[in-house]
């Protein structure tokens, strides 16, 4: 049975109309939800492991402008840092300060280095020296006994 | 081998790999926040729209919701919609105020963006970036939630939807207006 075209598109618009009124409760649509998560696994490599000098982020222009404002205003590039330390933490700094739980990231290389010098050094130092096969065991009564037996037959 | 050196080198191997598994499968998104329990920084800036300006310290003694957005950002368009029903839902309460901060944005595009789907809460335009500055904010949206005493109680990073909505809803707003914020829980 053929759907009278005005038929069809009145459940098309109730149909929009529904949906239009679900979207305003439902958080996101499944297409939504599948870019976001997808999306969620790509870092953003602009913003990575760049000074907001380098950096060409809207973000790192306004600090740069802050920064300067802040200069002219008079404050020392201390006071400017410290300002930004209290608002952001360590993660701001591109060197993590050296105190607390950042002294491993300062002296724990150097201790792994440390580490596994010394066991490779122990390893080699075992792989190198000649190992001598473990002194025999004295024969017993009854085994030189057949030894010298065997010897006279 | 001594066994010290033996336990040492264990306990080293562990450490190192409890380090690389919170570096490889921990949160990316997640940030530290050192501005939780400390007071919130007040600022006075000029409206989306308007010349005027407005200024936290007018909401003094309420729980205030404080939302940072742009027309730009597109998880921002979809928190949206819950933005609006959470004032819709907590804006009747006199002790709640929601207010967003428009930032890194062109004005003409922040209230196109707030003509098109609709608002029913009020803006500030971050001119400069320097609220942002001040609340530590890395990008939008980033939404904090300041109690009754003025002092910041949570910070999300990313769109207010799904369970973290919930949590909002069921949870945390709820325990601030109450005036519990030790059981906020975000």
């Amino acid at each position: 049975m053929l759907i009278p075209w005005r038929s069809a598109w009145a459940v098309a618009g109730a149909l929009a109309v529904a949906a239009s009124v679900l979207a305003a409760t439902v958080d996101e649509s499944d297409l939504d939800t599948r870019t976001r998560e997808v999306a969620k696994t790509l870092r953003c490599t602009v913003c990575q492991t760049e000074t907001v000098w380098e950096s060409g982020s809207p973000f790192a222009g306004q600090v740069r402008d802050a920064i300067r404002e802040r200069l002219q205003q008079g404050q020392t590039p201390d006071e400017i840092r410290a300002y930004f330390l209290s608002r952001y933490g360590d993660y701001i700094l591109m060197q993590p300060p050296t105190r607390g739980v950042n002294w491993i990231v300062w002296v724990g290389p150097f201790v792994l280095l440390f580490v596994g010098g010394l066991i490779l050094y122990r390893s080699l130092a075992r792989w190198v020296t000649p190992s001598l096969p473990p002194p025999a065991e004295p024969l017993d009564d009854a085994s030189r006994q057949r030894i010298e037996r065997e010897l006279r037959s | 081998m001594t066994r010290a050196w033996q336990i040492i080198l264990v306990g080293a191997l562990l450490g190192l790999f409890a380090l690389f598994y919170q570096g490889l499968w921990g949160n990316p998104r997640y940030i530290p926040t050192i501005l939780i329990g400390t007071p919130a920084p007040v600022f006075a800036a000029p409206q989306v729209g308007s010349s005027d300006s407005l200024s936290l310290d007018q909401f003094k003694g309420k729980v205030v919701l404080l939302n940072f957005w742009a027309s730009w950002c597109l998880e921002c368009k979809l928190e949206h919609n819950n933005l609006l029903a959470l004032n819709e839902r907590f804006g009747r309460d006199p002790n709640f105020v929601m207010l967003g901060v428009n930032y890194q944005d062109k004005e003409p595009d922040a209230l196109e963006y707030l003509r098109t789907y609709g608002s029913n809460f009020q803006h500030v335009r971050d001119v400069k970036g320097a609220i942002a500055f001040d609340y530590g904010v890395y990008g939008v949206p980033e939404t904090f939630l300041i109690d009754q005493q003025g002092v910041i109680r949570c910070k999300t990073i990313g769109p207010i939807v799904g369970a973290v909505y919930d949590n909002y809803v069921q949870r945390v707003l709820p325990a601030l207006l109450s005036g519990s914020p030790e059981q906020v829980g975000c």
